[in-house]
């Protein structure tokens, strides 16, 4: 008894934070502590939610568009991103004339944040997708190199050698010894290359876009719409909490066919 | 130095190994003939490990030569077989596929593969976990599934180092019955490094005693004892009170 009540509870906490904070908000906006010219109260939010479900007034694009675009340059960048930097990573951590050439303009590279890259990618390819895909591939590409790398690094030396003493050819070692030690590795750079890539998406939009979730949000701060604002917010980890729960699934899928 | 009835199957020159100013090896020389089992016994430390590196190829001499069939040794061209230490089994594959690991590196028909597969299982009763994957077997199971996947690539020459450090005795006990079993089925060339005596003089047909650094093989004992053998015959005590006595001499 004790103890089913003590877990109802636990279940019941986060909901009632979660109301808790919106009832203060909605009281903080409503009794003009602030004024709303600088925050909207949620139930404007919902408000304003529901009119941009199918109004493209006054931004320009209902909101399906918006997370539709952000959605679309996010997905480009993304897998963009895999296709080059977990082959890239992996052979780095295999062949040492990979590491050669590609480690020291990596390192080079690495510490530049990705929302460095927005101006040169403007002034390369305009605002529109390639760009937004550019800037997005540059930061999520680090974490897969990163991952990659240190798996096959971390690769048992004594699965190497004995591999070797079988006559295994270089090539054949990395193919069959190297990349399966190193999945989980690759697949756990998933996620971290996936948070990056959105942050540095919604960074790219505010600065230059005329779709997309960042632009809802330029777009509520130059209308003076503090709803807008938070609306593009919200949407924004909305979106990025889905992705990352899918991504999420077709990791543990992934891990599970490696079984380890 | 070898059985007169047998040809040599490896013949190990010159065998010097250095890292810098430490020497390891001074000057190895010694046979192994075509299908004996070796046993090589030597103190912690003196360079045993070392010495299979250098046999399968897996670091270069400082000077001397390794040939198997008259030809310098090369993984690539002999068949050679390693049974580590530590376990070796590779965790994406099944206890199955680990054995046949060895025999799909050599490109064998498939066909090849399964016969020798359900063969060597059934040998080292691996046949009901074909299945399974290593992180479900014991690690005595692992240990076995190194070693069929060592002899099931029928090698030229199969390298033990100490492949039972871990295990305990009665356990040991049963697979190294289990190991002269299939290696009297598959008649392989074999070296196995141990720092137990016992165990040496249990499996080998001769006995190489190493020194203590650097290196070199002090003496050497033939085992002409019959099979099954037992720990307590007097002949056997006696045999492993000489080899024990060799080591503590030097
Ligand atoms: N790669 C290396 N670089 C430098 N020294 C090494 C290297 N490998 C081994 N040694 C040295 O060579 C000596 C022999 O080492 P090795 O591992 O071959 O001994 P071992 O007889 O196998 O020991 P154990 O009984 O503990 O397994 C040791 O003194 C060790 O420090
Ligand atoms: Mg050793």
């Amino acid at each position: 008894m004790e103890n089913s009540k003590d877990r109802l509870i636990l279940k019941i906490l986060p909901y009632l934070g979660i109301l808790a904070v919106l009832v203060i908000w909605e009281l903080i906006v409503d009794l003009g502590i602030v004024p709303n010219t600088l925050l909207a109260s949620p139930i404007q939010v919902v408000k304003l939610f529901f009119i941009k479900l199918n109004t493209a007034d006054p931004d320009g694009a209902v909101l399906a568009v918006h997370i539709a675009t952000s959605l679309k340059e996010a997905l480009l960048g993304y897998s963009l991103a895999l296709i080059i930097g977990i082959p890239l990573g992996l052979a780095m951590g295999w062949f040492v004339i990979v590491e050669g050439l590609a480690r020291p303009i990596f390192e080079m590279i690495r510490p530049i944040p990705p929302v460095a890259w927005i101006p040169l990618a403007i002034f390369w390819f305009g605002i529109g997708l390639t760009g937004k895909a550019f800037i997005i591939w540059a930061s999520g590409v680090v974490p897969c190199v990163i991952n990659s790398f240190v798996g096959v690094r971390m690769t048992n030396p004594t699965f190497i050698r004995m591999a070797r003493t079988y006559g295994a050819s270089d090539w054949e070692i990395f193919k069959q010894i190297c990349i399966p030690s190193a999945l989980p590795m690759v697949f756990g750079g998933l996620q971290v290359a996936l948070a990056a890539s959105w942050t540095a998406l919604v960074a790219a939009e505010l600065i230059a876009a005329d779709t997309g979730l960042g632009f809802l949000i330029t777009m509520g701060r130059r209308l003076l719409m503090p709803d807008m604002i938070v609306l593009g917010m919200l949407m924004v980890g909305l979106t990025g909490v889905v992705i990352g729960v899918i991504v999420d699934k077709v990791e543990k899928r992934l891990v599970a066919g490696v079984r380890r | 130095m070898i059985s007169a009835n047998r040809e040599a199957k490896v013949t190990v020159t010159n065998l010097t190994k250095s890292f810098g100013d430490l020497l390891v090896l001074n000057d190895v020389n010694f046979n192994v003939g075509d299908g004996e089992f070796l046993c090589i016994v030597g103190p912690t430390g003196c360079g045993k490990t070392t010495f299979l590196n250098l046999l399968s190829k897996l670091m270069p001499p400082s000077k001397g030569n390794i040939c198997i069939n008259g030809e310098i040794a090369d993984p690539k061209k002999h068949n050679i077989s390693f049974v580590f230490q530590e376990p070796s089994c590779l965790p994406w594959r099944t206890v199955k596929e680990n054995i046949a690991y060895g025999m799909e590196v050599k490109k064998l028909p498939q066909q090849e593969i399964e016969e020798r597969l359900e063969k060597t299982m059934k040998l080292v009763g691996l046949t009901d976990c074909a299945n399974l994957y290593p992180n479900q077997i014991s690690s005595s199971m692992e240990q076995r599934v190194a070693i069929a996947r060592a002899f099931a690539a029928k090698p030229d020459l199969l390298l033990m180092d100490e492949p039972y450090g871990q295990l305990d005795v009665k356990l040991r006990y049963y697979l190294e019955d289990e190991l002269i079993r299939i290696w009297q089925e598959f008649k392989t060339t074999v070296i196995f490094v141990t720092h137990n005596i016992e165990e040496a003089v249990y499996l080998a047909e001769r006995v190489l005693i190493l020194s203590n650094k650097p290196t070199t093989i002090k003496a050497e004992l033939k085992v002409d004892l019959p099979r099954p053998r037992n720990f307590l015959d007097p002949e056997f005590v006696e045999i492993r009170k000489k080899v024990t006595e060799l080591i503590r001499w030097w």
